[in-house]
C-alpha cells in the first residue's frame, strides 16, 4: 500500500514498466483532456472509466482507486463548496469531478514510478535550461526533497499536537504555529549538513563568508558541543 | 608533543572554535590514528563540535586539520568522499522518498553507470538487511532500521573513513546492539561520538573531553573510568 503521498508502489505492470518521461507526457496530455474543454458529464464518464482501467492495468486494484479518493476528499469537498457559492450545482459538481480524475491521474504516475525515475525525467526535460545557467540538478533535488520533507512535516505537527494536549493546551492552530514552525526550520538545518556532509555542497572552491570565518558548507550555527 | 603521523592519519593541531564570543572548543591537539576511535564526555563538553571539524562542517577559529593529508575546509570536496558522516536523527539525513533511492542518491554525482549503482545500492542494503524494503518508502521504516539506511547512504560512496555523532542516542537496546555491532564490524577507520559506554569500551582507543578541552586519549577501559569517577 501506498503512503500519504501517492508513494510508488513496486510491480510490472506495463505502466510500471513505461518510462517516467512517457508517463509525464500522457499526464499533461490526459490532465489537458480532463481540465480544458468544457465539463461534459460524457467526457468526464470516458475519463473516469479509462482511469478505473489504468488503474487496474496497473495492478493497484480498486482499494488503493478509493483509498486516492479518500485521501483528498477534504480538497475535493473545499472546492465543491466553494464553487456552490458561484456555480449552479451541477455545474460545480463536475467541475470538482473533473479536479479529482485529475489528482488521481497524477497519483497513478507516482503510484507506478520510482520518484527517483521522476526527478530523472524532470531533469532531461529541463535539459534545455542548462544553457542558460539553470542547473537543472539543484531543481530535481529540491522536488525530491520536497517530496521526503512532507511526512516529517506532518510527524512535526503531529508531535507539537500531542505536546501541546499533554500539557493540557488546547491545540489550536495559533499553538501549533511555532513549535512546527521550530521544529521545520531546525529539521531544515540538519538537512543542510546532511547535504554537505554526503557532497551536496559541491562547488570546487570555498566561498568565504561572515568575515572570512565560515566557508561554504560549513555550519552557519553555533556548533553543538 | 604529537606522534608523527601515518599519511593517513587525522591530526588535529591547536584547535580551537569561537561562538558568539565562547569558546566551545579550546586549543584540542591530537593524532587519530586508530581503527576504532570513540569520543566521550558529558553534554557540551565539544564532542560534537570536534566530530563536525573532521570534514568540514564547522570551520576552526584557529589552528588547523588535516584528514589524510587534506583540509576539510578547502579540500572540503576531496574529504567528503573520504569520510562519510553518521548523524544523532537518521531522519533528517535521509534525503529521498523511498530506501534504495535515497542510498543511489548518495552516488548521483559519481558518474557511475546505472547498472553500477543499482549493483552497489543492492549489494549494501543486502549487507546490512534492507533489501527486502528497497521500495518501501523511508519514513515507514523503524529508527533503527533509519540508522542503518543512513549508514548504508554514506557507506555506498566506499569512505575510508566514518565519524558517527551519537549514533545510537534515539535507538532502543536492540537497536542500539545492531547499529553498534554494525559500526565496530566496518573495516573503515571508525571516529564515534557517544554516550553509549559499552560502543565506546568496544573502541581501540577513546578521546576525553571535558569543557571544551580535550583532557586524555588512550585505552577506552582506562578513559570511561576516569569519566565515571571524575566527570559524572
Amino acid at each position: 500500500m501506498a503512503g500519504p503521498l501517492s508513494l510508488y508502489v513496486p510491480g510490472t505492470s506495463p505502466l510500471h514498466r513505461l518510462p517516467a518521461s512517457v508517463k509525464l507526457l500522457g499526464l499533461l496530455i490526459g490532465g489537458l483532456v480532463i481540465t480544458v474543454p468544457r465539463p461534459e458529464p460524457l467526457l468526464l464518464g470516458v475519463a473516469a472509466a479509462v482511469l478505473v482501467a489504468l488503474y487496474l492495468v496497473a495492478g493497484l486494484g480498486l482499494t488503493e482507486l478509493a483509498r486516492q479518493v479518500w485521501a483528498v476528499r477534504w480538497i475535493i469537498v473545499v472546492v465543491l463548496v466553494g464553487q456552490l457559492l458561484f456555480l449552479p450545482w451541477h455545474v460545480a459538481a463536475l467541475t470538482s469531478i473533473r479536479m479529482l480524475l485529475a489528482i488521481l491521474l497524477a497519483a497513478l504516475v507516482t503510484l507506478t514510478t520510482r520518484a527517483s525515475d521522476i526527478l530523472e525525467a524532470i531533469e532531461r526535460g529541463l535539459g534545455p535550461l542548462r544553457r542558460l545557467g539553470v542547473r537543472t540538478e539543484r531543481i530535481a533535488l529540491v522536488l525530491g526533497m520536497a517530496i521526503r520533507a512532507v511526512p516529517i512535516v506532518i510527524d512535526l505537527a503531529s508531535e507539537a499536537r500531542d505536546s501541546q494536549r499533554a500539557r493540557g493546551v488546547g491545540g489550536g492552530p495559533t499553538a501549533m504555529v511555532v513549535p512546527l514552525l521550530v521544529g521545520a526550520l531546525r529539521h531544515a538545518d540538519d538537512v543542510a549538513d546532511a547535504l554537505a556532509a554526503r557532497g551536496m555542497d559541491d562547488d570546487e572552491e570555498p566561498v568565504m563568508l561572515e568575515g572570512s570565518e565560515r566557508l561554504r558548507g560549513a555550519s552557519r550555527r553555533p556548533p553543538r558541543r | 608533543m604529537t606522534p608523527a603521523a601515518t599519511p593517513s592519519a587525522i591530526v588535529v593541531d591547536a584547535v580551537s572554535v569561537e561562538r558568539n564570543g565562547v569558546r566551545v572548543l579550546e586549543s584540542v591537539t591530537t593524532t587519530i590514528d586508530a581503527h576504532r576511535v570513540a569520543v566521550i564526555g558529558a553534554n557540551g563538553s565539544g564532542k560534537s563540535t570536534f566530530a563536525r571539524l573532521l570534514n568540514g562542517l564547522i570551520v576552526p577559529s584557529s589552528g588547523s586539520v588535516r584528514v589524510a593529508g587534506l583540509d576539510p575546509v578547502r579540500q572540503a570536496r576531496k574529504v567528503r568522499e573520504l569520510v562519510a558522516f553518521l548523524f544523532t536523527n537518521p531522519e533528517s539525513q535521509i534525503i529521498m522518498p523511498t530506501v534504495a533511492e535515497d542510498v543511489a542518491f548518495s552516488l548521483r554525482a559519481s558518474g557511475l553507470p546505472r547498472e553500477e549503482v543499482s549493483r552497489r545500492v543492492i549489494g549494501i542494503l543486502r549487507h546490512y538487511g534492507l533489501d527486502d524494503l528497497a521500495d518501501r518508502p523511508a519514513h515507514e521504516l523503524s529508527g533503527g532500521q533509519k540508522q542503518l539506511l543512513a549508514l548504508c547512504s554514506g557507506l555506498v560512496r566506499e569512505p575510508g573513513i566514518l565519524v558517527a555523532d551519537e549514533p545510537t542516542t534515539l535507538l532502543d537496546a536492540a537497536n542500539t546492539r545492531r547499529v553498534s555491532d554494525a559500526l565496530i564490524a566496518l573495516p573503515q577507520r571508525l571516529i564515534v561520538v557517544t554516550h553509549d559506554l559499552a560502543l565506546a569500551a568496544r573502541c581501540d582507543t577513546a578521546l576525553l573531553f571535558d569543557r571544551g578541552r580535550l583532557i586524555a586519549q588512550g585505552d577506552p577501559g582506562e578513559l570511561i573510568a576516569r569519566y565515571e569517577r571524575e566527570l559524572c
